[in-house]
């Protein structure tokens, strides 16, 4: 896999899993990462070049002007913050200023709801709220469309910052006093209506406008468990949602990268739009797909973001969806149930289970467990592969209710 | 009760007593080779990430091991791949990365630890057990090196061996004690018991020549070597081993024929006169030649104190000055053995027959303060921080104890240790203290005994560490004597606030704070090797050729260290890298059997035979050494040296002192601790 030697690849992150991936891939590449990487970059001979990027987008100029001097021809971003910034870049490089509006609309979840209903998906309802007051507005609205009496259950909203990824910073408000708990400090806010159905996310690469390939995973548990590929009840609606997919497409006008869209499906078959990202997905998600189809998504990420790459190449990296999968590989993030960690317990049972691949869970060297943001803070992992998803998700059904930590 | 806990119970009855059934063993052999195959495409794929990415993959490798050292044939193939860590990256970017940089001593501390590191340790013995059984080649660590490091590991952390044995069905040992265990039986198996043994003794030797008060690391060895006795280990090795276990058990034949100290002392009022004599007269001789103190003893100088007055001298072993300062304080004497000496206390019996033969009792004030200890009524803080050393069967006050602490101080004040606190200012204090300023020391203990407070003062202001808060050591761990306990915590707060108040000052603080805290004895010339401002090395040859023309008797006109000299110097490891800054004190400057000038120090730490690399070690006996003496030869100690006090009054000329003298000093300091600062 010798393609575009002479242009160079800047990773826009810090990321030793796509470091290592576009490493394989033997084209140059430069990183932009925290300056805290400096000595390690050095000692192991990987270009960095030491920025933050809590910084206005403005200074991406000057980022620019050195990537420029590396003869940079394509920029991929590694985490949610720096999709605008891979915007931004590939503008300036393609001398195409759309380029980065359309990295805004991924990071702005207003805007991207719109834009996603405009192009014909089913979207709930939702608004903006710049303070309580929406907010207590917002969920009256929705109950009274839902003509909810006096005394009966509230129908639940969602609410959570427009740019943060993943569960971070959301809430599902059940009654109006759970308003009270979000802090003014938070706002804007996007509100929206509670989906009900089955929710997975897709990992689609995109090439030309083009699907090259659609991964679907399967969450068992929001934040805890899934698994790829995704159980023959869902895979089922393969069609439906690569429909919905080449929607957003073609409504988002992506025409390179990796697409991470979050959905909602009804038994009947309904698809809800949730939201989409333009970045790595979490959860494992990448580490499974590379378990049971064989290729590293990082790499697929970087081919697909450049418009070089040829056709051929693709067709011949990603392998047949589904069929080609050794298997559903899927895991189980652990979060301690005790707010001071004395002990590990695994069970025998859970050990020897043929599914059973691996953990990395380990006592912490200091035993008081920190608060969850998000679901960001999980104290390791149980990883399973196997043949059956009935069984596979029997399992991570099973332990998400078991102490690990004791 | 969970199954992880039942799992782990049945795979160490199955390694003691392989009861098990056969369908059983085979789920198991099944389970293990799984596992072995895990572990070994893991390190495969550890091996061929590029040394960037190798943090990716090594969690897999420690958690596969965590499992597999659950059992012994886990940690015995776990050591099938020992060869290969290093090479496939187990410890890149870690700790444990540079092999000759790892110390024997630390390892047990990870070991006990619940976290990842206790894993980690595991797999670099194993890596260097495979240097020793020669399967694989380290370029700057041989076989040999390896097995005598192991040896070391062994021999200080034998009581984990034992830590499964004994705890019971309601204290289960928890998963990093059992691959602890599992660790040291393989290394047990495969290394020889004998080395280990031999390590055990010397370590042993090493420690009580020094003869510390405290002696709880020594009798904890003691004990766990007494398993070692059955392990085939030569003749002359169980002899020594046996004689440290008599000592600091039953040395007499009347100790031995009893069951109990209650037996024991029956058995003494049947004693005859020259059986009383031989009791008194073997129990001294082992204490002279361990440091050690039987608890038997102890009982004998009880009911001697009461019955036979007239052989305490021969059960104290004492010189004919100590039998001539006994006879002059008969009634104190009795009554200071009377009040503190008890089984728990029997360490200050060694310390009461040095004190006697220091001649301690002639000095005017002393006797009095001695007896204002007896009744003094102790703070309520103080006597929980004491109560430690009372069996709450026995009879011993408090006062008791501080009586008997302050004996042993008295006795032995070059065994006063810091234990493993950084409290070696105050530790070094107690022991100046009870060498020339008893006075001094006697208030003191009296005052924080009472008011649980001293005051001292600094250029005219007193400084009471009852109003301080703070100090070097926020939380002093308790392995020290009496004595120690009751004033460390009043010290360094104390030493700490004059430290403060010479802040900006725009020269070292110890220049003054040192003669206003150890005594005005100590000399007013001081000088320091680093710049304070500049925190660079300035005018070092100047600081070596005072040094020479001020204390090397062949360059200071002769005069003598009358008072020790509270020196400052790097503590650097094994490869001559900087550890931190310590405090010793130069005792005396002499010629040693060789007639080469030496160094003569006490070291606080106990534990003074230390490498400092550079071929520099600090030696114990051997070369002159007074009991509780480090000594090392005079330029070696100038080169670890960055602080000292000096009489401006009393020296030689510092141009007298050669150049080349000072070159040596200077390139091994230079290529040791040296390497941290900016020379000038």
């Amino acid at each position: 896999m010798r393609e575009n030697q002479e242009k160079t690849t800047v990773l826009l992150g810090w990321s030793l899993q796509a470091i290592e991936a576009i490493d394989k891939l033997d084209r140059p590449f430069v990183v932009v990462g925290p300056p805290e990487f400096t000595t390690f970059a050095e000692k192991n001979n990987i270009k960095l070049i030491p920025w933050t990027f809590d910084v206005p987008i403005e200074q991406s100029f000057e980022l620019y002007e050195i990537l420029k001097e590396l003869n940079v021809s394509v920029a991929v971003p590694i985490y949610e913050e720096t999709v605008e910034w891979a915007g931004m870049i590939n503008s300036l490089i393609w001398d195409d200023p759309k380029v980065f509006n359309k990295s805004l609309l991924l990071r702005d979840k207003g805007l991207m709801k719109r834009r996603a209903h405009l192009a014909g998906l089913r979207v709930g309802v939702f608004e903006e709220a710049y303070n309580k007051e929406d907010i207590y507005r917002f969920f009256k609205r929705i109950n009274q469309a839902f003509m909810k009496l006096e005394g009966e259950t509230f129908e639940p909203i969602h609410v959570k910052p427009f740019d943060k990824a993943g569960t971070v910073g959301h809430y599902m408000i059940k009654k109006p006093e759970e308003i009270e708990q979000i802090d003014d400090s938070e706002f804007p806010l996007l509100m929206e209506s509670h989906l009900e159905g089955q929710e997975f996310s897709c990992e689609a690469f995109i090439h030309n406008g083009k699907v090259k390939f659609l991964n679907i995973t399967e969450y068992v548990k929001l934040g805890h468990s899934n698994f790829v590929p995704a159980s023959p009840s869902l895979e089922k609606w393969r069609p439906q949602i690569k429909e919905a997919i080449e929607k957003l497409v073609e409504g988002f006008e992506v025409k390179y990268g990796l697409l991470h869209p979050e959905f909602f499906v009804t038994p009947e078959g309904t698809l809800y739009f949730g939201e989409v990202a333009n970045r790595i997905p979490g959860g494992h998600i990448f580490e499974h797909i590379e378990r049971v189809y064989g290729f590293s998504p990082y790499q697929a990420q970087v081919l697909c973001c450049d418009p070089e790459t040829p056709e051929e190449v693709l067709n011949k990296f990603f392998p047949e969806e589904v069929v080609s999968a050794k298997g559903h590989s899927g895991n189980l993030m652990i979060y301690p149930k005790v707010n001071v960690i004395s002990r590990l317990e695994i069970p025998t049972e859970l050990k020897e289970h043929p599914y059973f691949l691996k953990h990395n869970m380990f006592i912490p060297t200091t035993s008081k467990v920190s608060e969850r943001v998000g679901f960001g803070n999980h104290y390791g992992s149980i990883y399973f592969l196997g043949e059956d998803s009935e069984v596979l998700r029997d399992l991570l059904v099973k332990y998400e209710k078991h102490n690990f930590y004791v | 009760m969970s199954t992880a806990t039942k799992d782990r119970k049945t795979s160490t009855t199955t390694r003691r007593r392989t009861t098990s059934t056969s369908s059983k063993r085979k789920t198991a052999n099944k389970q293990i080779t799984l596992l072995e195959n895990k572990f070994e495409s893991a390190l495969k794929t550890l091996e061929q990430a590029k040394p960037f990415a190798k943090s990716l993959y090594q969690t897999d490798i420690f958690h596969f091991a965590t499992d597999l050292a659950a059992t012994s044939e886990g940690v015995s193939i776990i050591f099938k791949y020992a060869h290969l860590f290093d090479q496939a990256g187990v410890f890149k970017d870690g700790e444990w990365e540079d092999l000759t940089k790892l110390q024997p001593q630390f390892v047990g501390g990870s070991l006990r630890v619940k976290t990842i590191y206790s894993i980690i340790e595991l797999l670099s013995e194993m890596r260097i057990l495979a240097i020793a059984k020669e399967t694989y080649k380290h370029e700057e660590f041989t076989a040999e090196d390896a097995s005598k490091f192991l040896n070391e590991v062994l021999a200080l952390n034998l009581d984990l061996l034992t830590l499964i044995e004994t705890q019971d069905e309601s204290n289960e040992p928890e998963d990093h004690e059992i691959r602890a265990f599992n660790l040291l039986s393989y290394l047990g198996q495969e290394l020889s018991f004998k080395a280990v043994a031999d390590q055990m003794v010397q370590e042993i030797e090493r420690l009580t020549v020094q003869r510390p008060i405290t002696t709880n690391r020594v009798l904890d060895m003691i004990q766990t070597s007494e398993q070692l006795k059955n392990s085939g280990i030569d003749d002359n090795t169980v002899g020594i081993l046996e004689k440290f276990g008599r000592a600091t058990n039953a040395p007499t034949p009347l100790s031995l024929e009893t069951s109990d100290q209650r037996e024991y002392r029956l058995r003494l009022e049947q004693a005859s006169e020259e059986e009383l004599i031989a009791e008194a007269k073997i129990f001294a001789d082992s204490m002279k030649e361990t440091g050690l103190v039987s608890p038997y003893h102890a009982v004998l100088i009880r009911f001697l104190n009461r019955k036979n007055h007239e052989i305490i001298p021969t059960a104290l072993a004492l010189t004919e000055k100590g039998i001539s300062g006994f006879n002059d304080h008969n009634k104190l004497i009795h009554d200071m053995i009377q009040i503190s000496i008890y089984p728990e206390t029997r360490q200050s019996i060694y310390g009461l027959g040095k004190m006697l033969d220091r001649g301690v009792l002639n000095i005017e004030p002393v006797i009095p303060g001695i007896r204002q200890l007896f009744e003094l009524p102790v703070h309520a803080e103080v006597r929980k921080a004491l109560s430690k050393f009372v069996d709450e069967q026995s009879g011993i006050s408090i006062n008791g104890v501080l009586v008997a602490g302050l004996i042993s101080v008295l006795g032995q004040p070059l065994g006063v240790g810091q234990g493993t606190n950084p409290i070696c200012q105050s530790a070094r204090a107690i022991s100046l203290w009870s060498q020339y300023d008893i006075e001094r020391l006697l208030s003191f203990i009296n005052s924080a005994a009472r008011d649980n407070g001293i005051e001292m003062t600094f250029e005219g202001e007193t400084i009471n560490s009852t109003l301080l808060i703070g100090g070097v050591a926020n939380e002093i761990n308790q392995d020290l004597d009496p004595i120690s306990v009751l004033l460390v915590p009043h010290l360094d707060k104390i030493y700490n606030e004059m430290m403060k108040r010479t802040l900006l000052r725009g020269e070292d603080g110890h220049k003054w704070v040192n003669r206003e805290f150890y005594g005005e004895w100590i000399p007013s010339g001081f000088i320091n090797a680093i710049d304070p401002f500049t925190l660079q090395v300035s005018n070092y040859s100047a600081f070596v050729k005072l040094f020479y023309a001020t204390h090397h008797p062949d360059y200071n006109e002769g005069y003598q260290l009358i008072y020790p000299n509270p020196v400052g110097i790097f503590i650097t490891n094994v490869h001559g890298e900087l550890l931190g800054l310590h405090a010793v004190s130069i005792q005396r400057i002499d010629k040693d059997p060789n007639n080469d000038i030496r160094i003569y120090f006490y070291n606080p730490n106990n534990d003074s035979t230390q490498n400092w690399g550079q071929g520099i070690k600090a030696s114990v006996s051997g070369f002159g050494e007074l009991e509780g003496e480090s000594s090392l030869p005079f330029h070696e100690f100038v080169a670890r040296m960055y602080a000292y006090h000096y009489n401006p009054y009393e020296q030689g000329d510092t141009f007298m002192v050669e150049d080349k003298l000072v070159e040596t000093v200077e390139t091994l300091a230079k290529d040791s601790w040296g390497k941290n600062y900016v020379w000038e």
